[in-house]
């Protein structure tokens, strides 16, 4: 279902569920960089720039308590978050890099272990995404088999028009009763023509083949060749959308405090690091191969999907320009090249 | 502001870099060369560590050429193997990191050779590398420079060209506006800015100086610092790292630049700059000091501060 909705109306929408008491979370001006964060009014939304860390944190907050725990004398109190205390909330102007990689996220955090934090919050949430009209050269959607108009992930979708307002396509059962709700906000779509899409311009991966390839070559040149370099930070886990490892650590005295879930990265020496004095991932070639491997592998072998949308934020803020797009095109490069002529790939 | 900075001289910059790294490893005089190379974004440039001549093609220098190089000589970076003497690029603010870790007995001048460049300024963000270099996205550091020809190198291209007037420095008078504000409004604005901070230790792990084996804040046997991106760990954080840089940050900023969360960081190592200036009439430059300002005493000190 496809509906028509003015800009002046998108912000009114947005104004109406803040004042019906839904939290509205959008990107911003945090401090002088975009964030996605919860709106006082719909004027405060930035749309023309990616936010600086991505939409996951609607769902898995950079840190959050799990539990308190009290002690008098001999007693020890627990007390647990509810996640039944999260309020409804709608997510708003997600890219489709965002929004595609909360449906992966589903994977690891509805697996063996069911996490209510994340899943609550998934309950509770609207997704409301964007269609892009700019790319720069980092963004590399496209060749993960993704797209600027890739409606995965979201409950409705806008895709910008010509006349300043939107098409809103209707992707969810959650979409459709938000439509239904606000109804006199929007139209039949009308004859204003979408602005041309982004164009991202790293040519696609055979994703497959990719996987093939890391399935054969745990130890290669290539990790030592490109990330010898790295200098082992958490920057590209923290800002990507679809990096989900956590730490869990108690905060506070012998008499109260708290525990805390809080994101944690692969590129930290940290991270492998055994209570033994023993690392396993003891050179950063060996942390970087995990991330190459966890995103293109180890995910798809698990979940059956890719853990990269091509966002491409690692690609610009990493301090040492390591460059997810570019050891991925290579691999694919040397995936193909193994290729016997006309024959079949392992995958 | 778009007044353009005159960098036409990089071209031959990097291709005498491309010369000398070539004649300094085809000699046998170096085993390696810490240098920068294009990646495959238009105009992104990245850090390399090349072993054979034959590979000194790939150098170059542009004003995406950011990075201090000066992180991989030190033990932080013990992954990168290191024999004999090794060469490497350094731009003045590059330089006088090294000079700092030479009096810190880090590294030392005879295991170094040094490519000097004669700089008019890099970018502030490699975001967009492909931005022509202008007074608008000059990194600030660079407005202020008074290290545009390094000194004591054993190699400096030379160019004929005059290297650009430092511009007003943006550090001072925005040092100056947080000095006019009251305790509790400046508070509220680093509270505001280190509340961003999400602890992903990009500052930390570029920087030359923070060579620690093992982080104070990385610690757990005792817990130093909280850990989590909240409050009380970010300012601990915040803390730690511009007490341990005070009178040892040579200024290449090179933590402001990889802030994902452009958190201000160059600010508070300048704040200390000026304080240890002014106190101890110190300053990071081009010679070699044993003793820094803060490890050793002098009867001539300020003892102000004893009530
Ligand atoms: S790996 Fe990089 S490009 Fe891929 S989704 Fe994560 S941050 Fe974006
Ligand atoms: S790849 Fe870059 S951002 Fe990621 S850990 Fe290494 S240096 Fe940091
Ligand atoms: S501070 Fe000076 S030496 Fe350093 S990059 Fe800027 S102009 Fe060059
Ligand atoms: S680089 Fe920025 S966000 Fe990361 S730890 Fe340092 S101050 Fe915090």
């Amino acid at each position: 279902m496809q509906k028509y909705l003015s800009r002046h109306n998108f912000y009114t929408l947005l104004d109406t569920l803040i004042s019906g008491g839904i939290r509205v979370v959008a990107p911003r001006m945090t401090a002088g960089i975009p964030l996605y964060g919860p709106l006082g009014e719909s004027v405060e939304m930035v749309l023309d720039q990616l936010p600086r860390r991505s939409a996951k944190e609607a769902f898995f907050p950079v840190c959050e308590d799990i539990m308190s725990y009290e002690k008098e004398g001999q007693q020890v109190r627990l007390t647990d978050v509810e996640p039944a205390s999260f309020p409804e909330t709608v997510l708003v102007g997600v890219r489709p890099c965002d929004a595609a990689a909360i449906p992966v996220l589903d994977g690891v955090f509805s697996w063996d272990y069911k996490d209510e934090f994340f899943l609550e919050r998934r309950r509770k949430t609207t997704v409301i995404g964007l269609a892009c009209t700019s790319a720069d050269d980092a963004c590399f959607c496209t060749a993960v088999g993704l797209s600027p108009a890739d409606t995965r992930g979201s409950d409705l979708f806008l895709t910008p028009l010509a006349d300043g307002g939107y098409l809103c396509d209707v992707c969810s059962d959650k979409g459709e009763a938000l439509v239904a709700d606000t109804i006199n906000l929007f139209s039949e779509p009308g004859s204003s023509t979408p602005l041309p899409l982004a164009a991202p311009s790293v040519p696609a991966f055979d994703l497959k083949k990719v996987k093939g390839w890391l399935d054969g070559h745990f130890e290669d040149p290539l990790w030592d060749g490109t990330a010898l370099r790295c200098v082992g930070c958490g920057a590209c886990a923290f800002v990507c959308p679809a990096c989900h490892c956590f730490d869990i650590v108690d905060e506070g005295t012998e008499k109260s405090g708290k525990r805390r879930k809080s994101w944690d990265a692969c590129g930290f020496w940290k991270f492998t690091h055994h209570a033994s004095g023993h690392n396993p991932r003891d050179k950063q070639p060996k942390r970087y191969r995990n991330r190459i491997m966890h995103k293109f592998k180890y995910y798809d072998d698990k979940f059956g999907q890719t853990l990269c949308t091509g966002c491409g934020r690692c690609v610009r803020i990493c301090p040492v320009g390591i460059d997810i797009a570019a050891i991925v095109t290579e691999i694919n490069g040397m995936a193909i090249e193994c290729t016997p002529a006309g024959g079949e790939t392992r995958s | 502001m778009i007044n353009t900075i005159d960098i036409s001289h990089y071209g031959t910059v990097a291709e005498s870099i491309r010369i000398e790294a070539a004649r300094i490893l085809g000699e046998g005089l170096v085993t390696a060369v810490v240098a920068y190379t294009a990646g495959r974004r238009a105009g992104s440039v990245q850090p390399a560590i090349i072993t054979s001549a034959a590979e000194a093609e790939r150098l170059t220098f542009t004003a995406a050429s950011v990075n201090n190089l000066a992180v991989y000589l030190t033990k932080a970076k013990k992954d990168i193997p290191r024999s004999g003497r090794i060469g490497i690029v350094v731009k003045g603010c590059d330089l006088k990191a090294l000079v700092g870790l030479m009096g810190e007995s880090q590294l030392q001048r005879e295991q170094l050779y040094l490519i000097g460049i004669p700089c008019a300024g890099v970018l502030a963000s490699t975001v967009r590398p492909a931005e022509p270099l202008t007074a608008g996205n000059l990194a600030p550091k660079c407005r202020e420079c008074d290290a545009q020809l390094p000194e004591g190198c054993d190699y400096v291209p030379e160019i004929d060209l005059p290297l650009p007037t430092p511009l007003e420095s943006t550090y001072a008078a925005e040092i100056a506006r947080l000095e006019g504000l009251t305790p509790a409004e400046r508070w509220a604005y680093w509270k505001e800015q280190f509340a961003k901070c999400i602890k992903c230790y990009a500052c930390r792990q570029v920087c030359p100086f923070c060579f620690c084996e093992q982080c104070l804040c990385d610690r757990n046997k005792p817990q130093m610092v909280d850990t989590t991106p909240r409050p009380a760990g970010n300012t601990a954080w915040h803390i730690v790292r511009a007490m341990h840089l005070a009178g040892r940050c040579a200024g290449c900023a090179e933590c402001e630049r990889v802030c994902p969360m452009d958190i201000p960081l160059n600010l508070l190592n300048r704040k200390m700059a000026k304080e240890l200036k002014e106190l101890f009439d110190y300053e990071a430059g081009f010679a070699v000091n044993e003793k820094g300002p803060l490890t050793m005493f002098m009867e001539k000190d300020d003892q102000s501060f004893i009530k």
